[in-house]
């Protein structure tokens, strides 16, 4: 009874209720508009909450996260450009829907299954969150290294033209990633001397050149064609596809609560993955994959609004951050004086509660802005392209600069976006490399930590991964993503 | 691996393809560099394996490219309208010089002056309209990114 009274804090405090709404209101725009991104907008929020009361701070700051990891959907279906790394997928699906014009209806359909995701994640962390810590916490070097180049190998999938194509993406993004000093030894990598250069490509840099930058250059090509009307009649989406993909939903949640659990993965691996899943388990959708069918859309929306509340897991009860936004919560609760960890739950269970609750409460204002906001938005997608398209560059300069406001991040944008163009140009996908930036120092730094638990003895290394049941599934699971790209196997797969 | 044979060849890509061979060699040479076949767990070891398969996977794409019968004349002109149309170019160095008055005019009037060129010349409209646009779409910036996120916009060396 006193959990209901805390997990109800911000449902009947009027001030509480109002930053929970403003914040996933304000969370949908940041994280739709190019260049803006969740993340930033909670380190600058948390630069002037540090004063309030920690339930307000947190009241707002978690309405932005619900809202910002749903708003980069959008722009992913109206604009083909991802608003956040978690989105890169639903542009797949989204975008030819939306060129069909289907996208109130996406959009419509990606909202009800967020929020559904939302509480399927929501669930996960009230009730299981000490089962699937437990899970999480088993995991090592190993596991991370594992599920990482599986990350990788997901460009099988992303990539459109070939699997050659899509696997030099991804490399290309590993390298990219490994720009900057080694952590482990401050060893210069690819630095050149340049001092820039010395801290690394920021992945938000890299994802606003290769997605942003990029796609204003290919647009240009389109300026004359008249533009496709972005018919936005019906948003609500009708009883029979939701029941219709009620159960995709649910299978693609499950894998976005347990992705987000785990420490340093968040949405954008959730996304893909369940995307993945969908495409390989889904055996005659009504349109195919890549084309505009609705289950690339409701895989990887449920998965990454559902990650959000398996990132608050490892968050709250081991005190490790399960993403990005995650982390710079648990500075936001030291700020205040509190200490995340195995205590929390037992020293401040109102805390724990209110969290579980204000995120409850975020998910069902994004149901009520996320259905009634889309005809704003597509009449920013009827905007002239020619003033889009300026905007676009502008947007991404102020996103790659804000980000550690370092004027060369703007150069380093626009030089990607020429790289991605002409990459594009000639049939290669952008999303791998993007996943490439992110994974690879994961995968870098994991594997030469299991490395060195192996004394450097490679037979030793892999008698490790075979031995250990959680790193052998991950290894079979990784060898069945590689025989399922041989064409034989393909061939036979498709029989 | 699945190939792109079914994709006709565009114009430059099997030059596009030898160019990436030539980046992914030059990017594992830079990869060994960093520590060589020194041990397992060095800082080199993840980027000689990634460029590995950059090198691995441009040689294949270069040779499916190779495969390919030839698809048009193969001139520099059609080169040039595939992947560089006068508009692609105009604009891209219209982005370059907007990079470059950034940190000597500060970046909302480098923002404001890109903004005017580019929508007066992409939208093929009035100096009055293209104007309005710009004041409207900067005074947005401004009140959103600056009052609103404030976030610090890069000042220039020579105003603001």
């Amino acid at each position: 009874m006193e959990a209901l009274s805390f997990f109800a804090t911000s449902w009947f405090d009027p001030s509480l209720l109002f930053l929970t709404a403003l914040g996933t209101f304000a969370g949908i725009y940041v994280g739709a508009i190019p260049g803006l991104s969740v993340t930033m907008a909670a380190s600058i929020l948390i630069s002037f909450t540090f004063k309030w009361d920690i339930n307000e701070a947190l009241a707002l700051i978690a309405g932005v996260y619900v809202g910002g990891v749903y708003g980069g959907g959008r722009t992913a279906i109206l604009l083909n450009i991802p608003g956040a790394p978690s989105a890169i997928a639903t542009a797949l699906d989204g975008y030819p829907l939306a060129k069909k014009g289907l996208a109130g209806e996406a959009i419509g359909l990606t909202t009800v299954m967020s929020v559904l995701g939302g509480f399927v994640g929501i669930l996960a962390l009230a009730v299981a969150a000490p089962l699937i810590a437990d899970f999480a916490i088993k995991f090592t070097s190993r596991e991370y290294m594992l599920l990482g180049i599986i990350g990788i190998l997901l460009v099988g999938t992303l990539s459109g033209e070939s699997f050659a194509k899509g696997a030099f993406s991804g490399a290309l993004g590993v390298m990219i990633g490994m720009i900057g000093l080694d952590p482990m030894t401050a060893e210069a990598r690819f630095t050149f001397g340049s001092i820039n250069l010395m801290g690394g490509v920021p992945f938000v840099v890299a994802m606003i050149g290769f997605f942003g930058v990029s796609e204003a250059l290919v647009q240009l090509e389109h300026l004359d064609t008249p533009r496709i009307k972005q018919k936005v009649s019906r948003v609500v989406p009708s009883w029979s596809d939701i029941r219709r993909y009620f159960r995709l939903m649910l299978k693609s949640s499950g894998i976005g609560t347990v992705i987000g659990a785990l420490p340093g993965t968040g949405g954008d691996i959730a996304a893909l993955l369940a995307y993945d899943h969908a495409k390989r388990t889904t055996k005659s959708p009504e349109v195919p994959f890549g084309e505009g069918a609705k289950e690339g859309l409701v895989a990887p929306e449920a998965a990454n609004n559902a990650a959000i509340g398996g990132a608050f897991v490892p968050m709250l009860t081991l005190g490790i951050p399960g993403d990005a936004v995650t982390a710079i919560i648990i500075g936001a609760l030291y700020i205040h004086g509190l200490r995340p960890g195995p205590l929390l739950l037992s020293e401040s269970p109102h805390l724990f509660w209110f969290m579980v609750g204000n995120l409850t409460l975020a998910n069902l204002f994004l149901l009520v802005f996320g259905l009634s906001g889309i005809r704003f938005f597509a009449k920013v997608v009827e905007c002239p392209q020619a003033i889009l398209v300026p905007l676009i560059v502008v947007l991404s300069a102020i996103g790659a600069y804000a980000i550690q406001n370092n004027p060369a991040h703007i150069t380093w944008a626009l030089g990607f976006g020429v790289v991605g163009y002409l990459l594009r140009r000639y049939g290669f996908q952008v999303g791998p490399i993007i996943l490439g930036v992110i994974l690879g120092p994961m995968i870098d730094s994991n594997y030469r930590r299991a490395m060195i638990g192996a004394r450097s003895d490679v037979g030793q290394f892999f008698l490790d991964i075979v031995s250990h049941p959680i790193s052998f599934v991950l290894l079979c699971a990784l060898a069945l993503m590689l025989v399922s790209q041989i064409p034989l196997v393909k061939r036979l797969w498709k029989r | 691996m699945t190939a792109s044979t079914s994709t006709p060849l565009r114009p430059g890509e099997r030059l596009f393809a030898l160019l990436l061979v030539l980046f992914a060699a030059l990017v594992f040479w830079q990869s060994y560099e960093i520590s060589g076949f020194k041990g397992l767990t060095t800082g080199g070891v993840m980027p000689m394996f990634a460029s590995g398969v950059m090198v691995a996977t441009s040689i294949f794409l270069l040779s499916r490219t190779l495969a390919k019968p030839q698809n048009g004349d193969g001139s520099l002109a059609g080169l040039a309208a595939f992947l560089f149309p006068l508009r692609v170019v105009l604009f891209a160095l219209a982005v370059l010089g907007y990079v470059i008055s950034i940190p000597v005019i500060g970046f909302l009037p480098a923002s404001a002056v890109f903004l005017f060129v580019a929508i007066w010349r992409l939208w093929k409209t009035g100096v009055l309209r293209a104007g309005f646009v710009t004041v409207v779409a900067v005074g947005a910036i401004h009140v959103l990114f600056r009052i609103v996120f404030q976030v610090v916009l890069p000042s220039g060396s020579v105003w603001l």
